[in-house]
């Protein structure tokens, strides 16, 4: 962590008592806590007043989420002042107390308001982070009841990224798994039991339309869409063991990446689409394995030692690769490591994270006893917070990038 | 050196390069799932769809965000509730092509006791008893030529899900790859893994665990007649 010295403007001081429509541009050269690869950053302390109900709960939230401690002012390297009635607005000060904007949040929910003034703080606070606030996830939850099969019946899900506004997807009354967006496109692919085995399929959010885009004798499962949104990643069986496969958005144009006689799991694609990252038992033990998306025999990920790693999800930035250490029960731990292979770091208990486009949140899966629900990890403060709770375990986040 | 181990070093070698775009050496006794070639593509059907950045102002740019300056007005309904009560169930269409549960019916009963149990995180059907009971599905299924089956692999919940599923897949090809060791046609089974997602057992000890790292077998017999 740094403390540069703070330098700042002026300009805003006129208008800091103002709250006005218009947005104002900040600059961003203000004190910052630099996030260094690897280390444990501190919190960054703010304080809050003036704000009420929803929009002061979700607003302390997103922060804390985002790396801030919620302090009193003589502590807080930031303050934010404002109300909330119909509308938000908030004034943003330095420690010398200088504005560095002064805004108002016409519109929409007051969840909705607090979300996009926590996304402004954080983008004029911590400058080049940005605000994920007002981002989608996308996961499953387990209903609970059986269907005629005996399955334990589980839905796909869609809520804001604190689990609000949660919205059903599915509604196969059968088992889903692996929801992963196409970047960039409002789709989601996802696998379904509805026709008695696991299928994958495409599915428009906007239209409805689906459509099945793998669905071999076996397994079809765990699809992973290039982040240009062109291929699909995916485990099929049907060359007689689960590999990793690549095929056009389609599902046309099969092509198989792996041909060990062990499992393959979890594939995840590199940022430029080049590389897949995934987890096999090739050699005995479970770790991580990437191969060039073109074919190429698969090379082992050096994660420093760390045995039993899988999920892996590839951050958004390319540097750093986050996994799930398998354990005991309850001891799953979240790792990252740097993409290129190295030392991975222990970030805290859950298992399966998937990356905010901020490539520094993970939403992770935490078990608790038989109940399992999401939660958000900072990865360079460690700080956890909850998703909202829902009845039904909550599994394999993904988020929309 | 001798000649021979010469020419024979040369030919590893060579055999080493030309092989070398995928993994080394091929792994013996994995036979392809036949069947189910091609996608169901053509057919699609339509779902659910999300109120999800449908609203006016929402969808502008890249990525899953509301649009700069879009404070989160947002008027469709999100509740589940209301959603889903506004939805149809999805059409059950056909099996795609070639899925060898095409016409049949499931027998659950006649193997219940052929159940084959694995150690933890193990796919190898265990020598003895265990693999006894996959040599008496084979024997049956050479002796009714009707008859298919599918394989179910299942796990404990001590994996993570992701890799529950492939383990699971894995226990059921190993169980498939007896079947087709002694004679069974490959045209005749498929296999399923359903991960940890339906336990024998919901408890969450070692004598739970033990009866949920499994693989069950599903008769399929013809819908319409009696398998001879």
């Amino acid at each position: 962590m740094t403390h540069t010295t703070p330098r700042c403007r002026r300009l805003f001081a006129a208008v800091a008592a103002l709250a006005v429509c218009a947005r104002l541009a900040a600059q961003t050269d203000v004190p910052i806590t630099t996030v260094e690869g690897g280390k444990v950053a501190a919190l960054v302390p703010i304080a809050i007043s003036g704000f009420t109900g929803e929009a002061d709960k979700v607003l302390k939230f997103d922060l804390e989420v985002a790396g801030f401690s919620i302090v009193p002012p003589a502590q807080a390297r930031f303050e934010l002042v404002g109300k909330n009635g119909g509308q938000i607005e908030a004034t943003l000060k330095d420690a010398g107390k200088h504005a560095l904007f002064a805004r108002a949040y016409p519109g929409g929910t007051p969840r909705g308001q607090a979300h996009a003034l926590a996304d402004d703080v954080v983008q004029t606070a911590i400058p080049g982070q940005k605000g994920i606030a007002r981002t989608k996830i996308a996961f499953k939850i387990t209903v609970g009841q059986r269907n005629q099969r005996n399955e334990s019946v589980s839905e796909v899900f869609l809520a804001d990224y604190d689990g609000a506004n949660a919205f059903q997807l599915t509604q196969d009354g059968s088992i889903v798994r692996s929801p992963a967006w196409q970047p960039g496109h409002r789709v989601l692919y996802y696998s379904s039991f509805r026709l008695g085995r696991a299928c994958i399929y495409s599915h428009d959010l906007a239209s409805g339309a689906r459509t099945a885009v793998a669905s071999f004798n076996g397994m079809n499962d765990g699809a992973a869409v290039s982040p240009d949104g062109t291929r699909i990643a995916m485990i099929l069986s049907k060359s007689g063991s689960p590999d990793v496969w690549v095929s056009h958005i389609d599902g046309s144009g099969l092509k198989q990446l792996t041909t060990t006689r062990e499992d393959e799991a979890s594939p995840c694609w590199s940022p430029d689409g080049r590389s897949i990252c995934f987890s096999s038992r090739a050699e005995g033990s479970t770790r991580l394995y990437v191969v060039d998306a073109g074919g190429g025999p698969m090379r082992p990920l050096n994660t420093g030692g760390v045995r039993g790693a899988t999920e892996p999800d590839w951050s958004p930035d390319g540097s750093q690769i986050a996994f799930t250490r398998m354990g005991g029960r309850e001891n799953f731990q979240v790792y990252v490591v740097p993409a290129k292979g190295g030392e991975a770091r222990a970030v805290g208990e859950g298992e399966d994270p998937t990356w905010a486009p901020n490539s520094r949140t993970l939403a992770v899966v935490r078990r608790k006893g038989s109940i399992r629900r999401l939660s958000l990890l900072d990865v360079p403060t460690g700080r956890v917070k909850d998703s909202a709770s829902f009845s039904g375990g909550c599994s394999q986040p993904s988020w929309a990038r | 050196m001798n000649r021979f181990l010469k020419i024979g070093l040369i030919t590893l070698v060579l055999a080493g390069a030309l092989g070398g775009a995928g993994c080394k050496t091929k792994p013996k006794n994995i036979t392809a799932i036949p069947g189910s070639e091609g996608r169901a593509g053509t057919t699609t059907e339509l779902a659910p769809t999300a109120p999800i950045g449908t609203s006016p102002g929402g969808t502008a740019g890249r990525g899953n965000r509301f649009a700069p300056g879009d404070t989160g007005a947002n008027p469709v309904d999100l509740n589940p509730q209301n959603a889903a009560a506004n939805l149809t169930p999805p059409p059950q269409t056909d099996l795609p092509a070639g899925d060898i549960r095409n016409g049949m019916r499931e027998d659950r009963e006649m193997f219940r006791g052929n159940t084959v149990y694995f150690d933890f995180d193990k796919s190898a059907v265990k020598k003895g008893p265990e693999t006894t009971k996959v040599l008496a599905v084979a024997e049956y299924l050479k002796a009714h030529a009707d008859a298919k089956l599918e394989i179910e692999g299942h796990c404990d919940e001590r994996g993570t899900e992701g890799y529950n599923l492939s383990l699971g897949e894995r226990r059921a090809l190993s169980v498939r790859e007896i079947l087709l060791n002694n004679g069974v046609a490959a045209e005749k089974v498929t296999t399923v893994s359903y991960g940890e997602a339906r336990p024998a057992d919901p408890g969450h000890d070692e004598a739970a665990w033990g009866k949920n790292r499994r693989s069950e077998f599903v008769l399929l017999l013809p819908a319409g007649g009696n398998v001879r």
